[in-house]
């Protein structure tokens, strides 16, 4: 099932200035908790496919793991190389202390 | 293949790395400043004593201290780690890169390339230009840079001209290759510009203080370089077995920006320079102990790439070593002793 509603974790998982990654609705997802609220991306980076679980947040950024491309995550822009193509940005709600993502 | 932590079994509670990761401007600025300032007293002599005998040791310490610190930090800078503040962090990333002599944005993706398949043929774009395993002949041609050299400058010329070879369009999108050929014409400008205005004003101190300490300096700085993968397994996924981490002196650790902690490195890039010793520490037994010092360990390598040429043993003892290959280089390198 595609564009629903998926309740997909309590605030309280992810920690500030992190993030985590799932699989909703087959799609790997990350959800970050920002200074400026929680987000929701596509979970895989867009230049060779790494995950972005162990990736840095920093200042509404997300820096990949393996070569440190660097998306926005609240528009999922690639920001600087070795990253062109952006990420898929899902919306997301927070309701009674859960997050909630449209994939 | 991609070589990462995850495919070289290394595994790190996520809280400590994430620490770990944190950027601050402070340390990269303060290694910059201490690299200026040392530059500053090495080079004081190289200016004052030209034209004497004074000047050969002199631009000789120089040298090193310059070519293998704008190495290191065109490293650093070019994985994003060196600064948080990202302005600054490609602002050194360009002027490193430019004394380093490669064109930035190549560097980032030939870099990546390195990081994604690190140490495997036909994929890992800064293998060396000798074939491995080295022999004798190889080594001097790696120490010297001779490959590394004709490749820079022909791709100065090739990139300049919007030229890209399959290797480079393998690892670079095709909507950045325009970026990479302005990007090129701006380093290629920069370089005749200053050499123009050199000769035009009899400026010396360019040559002085940049192209000759960029070739003297060169051979210390690819020692270091080949240190990082050399005699270690090729073709395989595990950045243990294909890295190689080894101990050095605390100065030596300054200009190489702790690269030495080279396997930590490789598992979690995202860390800077100036964690690496602490990530050193967390990551404990599930790394072999480093290598011995950067002069014996590189001692040992050229004893090996002598023996191998003269058809002798070619196994070292003292240091990690992948197992026997042929010289050819043919036999895939599987494993490390
Ligand atoms: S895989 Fe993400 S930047 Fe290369």
């Amino acid at each position: 099932m595609t564009n629903q509603w998926h309740d997909a974790c309590a605030t309280d998982d992810v920690d500030d200035e992190d993030l985590i990654t799932m699989k909703l609705a087959g799609q790997t997802v990350a959800i970050y908790n920002t200074p400026e609220g929680f987000f929701a991306t596509a979970g895989m980076c867009t230049h060779e496919d790494e995950s972005l679980d162990g990736g840095l947040v920093m200042d509404g950024v997300i820096e990949c793991p393996l070569h440190q491309g660097r998306f926005c995550v609240r528009t999922g822009k690639a920001l600087s190389a070795p990253v062109v193509e952006n990420l898929k940005t899902y919306e997301l709600q927070v309701r009674d202390g859960r997050v909630w993502v449209k994939v | 293949m991609i070589t990462n932590a995850q495919s070289s079994n290394i595994h790190m509670d996520k809280k400590q790395l994430k620490a770990l990761m944190r950027r601050s401007d402070r340390p990269g600025l303060t290694y910059l400043a201490a690299w200026i300032a040392l530059l500053a007293i090495t080079g004081t002599p190289v200016i004052l004593t030209a034209g004497s005998w004074w000047f050969i040791p002199a631009i000789l310490v120089y040298s090193g201290c310059f070519a293998v610190s704008a190495y290191a930090l065109s490293h650093e800078c070019a994985h994003g780690t060196a600064f948080r503040t990202r302005w600054l962090n490609e602002a050194v990333f360009w002027v490193t890169s430019l004394l380093y002599y490669e064109e930035p944005l190549h560097r980032r993706y030939s870099h990546a390339s390195h990081h994604t398949h690190t140490w495997i043929e036909g994929e890992d774009n800064q293998m060396p230009y000798a074939p491995i395993p080295l022999t004798f002949a190889g080594w001097v041609e790696e120490i010297l840079g001779l490959g590394l050299y004709w490749h820079q400058t022909k791709m100065f010329v090739l990139h300049s001209l919007g030229i890209f070879s399959e290797n480079v369009k393998r690892v670079t999108p095709a909507s950045e290759l325009p970026r990479m050929q302005s990007n090129t014409q701006i380093c290629v400008a920069i370089y005749l510009g200053l050499a123009a205005i050199s000769m035009a004003a009899g400026w010396l101190w360019p040559l002085y203080l940049i192209v000759i300490p960029r070739v003297l300096g060169g051979p210390v700085m690819n020692a270091f370089i080949l240190m990082q993968h050399v005699e270690m397994a090729e073709n395989q996924p595990n950045i243990v077995q294909s890295t190689r981490s080894f101990r050095t002196n605390w100065f030596f650790q300054f200009l190489y920006f702790n690269m030495n902690h080279h396997i930590e490195h490789h598992l979690y890039p995202t860390v800077p320079f100036h964690a690496l010793p602490d990530l050193s520490d967390k990551l404990g037994d599930q790394l072999p102990p480093p290598d011995p010092g950067f002069i014996s360990t590189h001692w040992e390598v050229l004893k090996i790439t002598i023996r191998r040429s003269l058809g002798r043993n070619d196994r070292s003892a003292k240091i990690r070593q992948a197992f026997s290959d042929d010289l050819t280089g043919a036999q895939n390198d599987q494993s490390v002793a």
